[in-house]
């Protein structure tokens, strides 16, 4: 971890694969990159294997170019969609049996702590609906009762896309899915009001039709849960292929979805307002120097 | 053969947009160039999901993207 990981040994740069050389030579490496100036450098997500026009894979692409130190960010996921484009990163990703991911993030965020005092370590979870708020609920829920200082982000497809189709607690009620032909029964989880009562420090709801917001929303996840404690991202990406959502159409479905039921909220404490607050008085105060 | 989007480049270089670049779920597939001021594709990476001709045509209504079919051999130049 840090800075020394990423560069290449002299000598070996010309045996070095290209995209690896352009990683370091025109990647958000130790210096800081906008969210904007996406596809003016080479980003830390490289080629994967996710469907045409996923919009998780979007939401993962912009992730990482959010990161506010990516060369000290550990990154966990889970079974599910979301981890095939997270392994293809040139961040550190740990793959937690499914459910298990805030367990895992609890202990590695304690240990980082002890290893490295003097050094600000990140760790954040990317996870999908089933693997925070299904089979992983009991260990979201206890890491954010715990108050343990790490970003949970839930790229919520509303359904268990890897496996062909079947609900999720996510999905919404009434919905009809390829391997739960009945209908859903049952009401969607209100996931942001949950980790509001469990805990968090910062909680927000977002839908991937503004970069600029995606990335200020992710940053301010991270920042508030290096000092104060957990915090919480419930983040909509459609599946595209489970709700037969034509390709060209994925953006036009995220901003309806935005209209309805996924209007960008954000909630933080008292303490975290105050936080942000000054930090955007002393950046304001350094644009004008 | 592959599905992939092209950008008519004169025509992008009217405007200075990058939409199409922030919109893309692949990454470093769209690109900007700065020295032309226009998006140009990579076509290896592009998966064919037209997300960018709704941003660019749909949206915007500037109409600089369209979708071609390219061979294998077109994209080794690349």
């Amino acid at each position: 971890m840090g800075l020394e990981y990423v560069r290449i040994s002299p000598g070996f740069e010309k045996y070095m694969p290209r995209d690896y050389v352009d990683l370091v030579k025109y990647g958000p490496f130790g210096k800081q990159v906008d969210v904007m100036q996406m596809g003016q450098f080479k980003e830390l997500v490289e080629e994967h294997p996710m469907c045409a026009g996923c919009y998780m894979a979007y939401f993962i692409r912009v992730f990482y170019a959010a990161l506010p130190n990516p060369e000290d960010t550990i990154v966990l996921g889970t079974a599910g969609c979301a981890r095939l484009a997270l392994s293809q990163a040139a961040v550190p990703f740990i793959y937690g049996n499914y459910g298990d991911t805030n367990a895992v993030a609890s202990g590695l965020k304690r240990a980082l702590s002890i290893r490295f005092p003097d050094k600000v370590k990140d760790v954040v979870v990317i996870a999908g609906d089933g693997g925070l708020i299904d089979i992983g609920f009991g260990m979201t829920m206890h890491s954010w009762f715990r108050r343990e200082k790490f970003t949970t982000i839930m790229v919520d497809n509303e359904v268990y896309g890897n496996t062909g189709g079947q609900e999720s607690g996510m999905s919404p009620k009434g919905i009809q899915l390829k391997m739960a032909p009945l209908g859903k029964k049952f009401d969607k989880i209100n996931a942001v009001e949950l980790a509001k009562t469990a805990g968090c420090v910062y909680v927000a709801r977002i839908s991937p039709t503004n970069p600029k917001r995606i990335a200020k929303t992710i940053r301010r996840a991270i920042l508030a849960a290096r000092h104060f404690g957990p915090t919480f991202i419930h983040a909509y990406t459609s599946c595209n292929i489970e709700y037969s959502i034509p390709t060209r159409e994925v953006l036009a479905d995220a901003r309806k979805r935005e209209k309805q039921d996924f209007k960008f909220y954000e909630w933080m404490t008292d303490e975290v307002k105050e936080f942000f607050e000054e930090l955007e008085r002393k950046e304001k105060q350094e644009v004008k120097k | 053969m592959y599905f992939v989007a092209d950008v008519k480049e004169n025509e992008c270089a009217k405007y200075n947009c990058k939409q199409c670049v922030l919109f893309c779920p692949e990454p470093n597939c769209l690109n900007f160039k700065s020295s032309t001021n226009s998006a140009w594709v990579w076509y290896d990476r592009c998966k064919g999901c037209e997300i960018c001709v709704y941003v660019c045509s749909d949206l915007l209504k500037r109409h600089c993207i369209e979708m071609v079919m390219v061979t294998p051999k077109a994209t080794a130049k690349s």
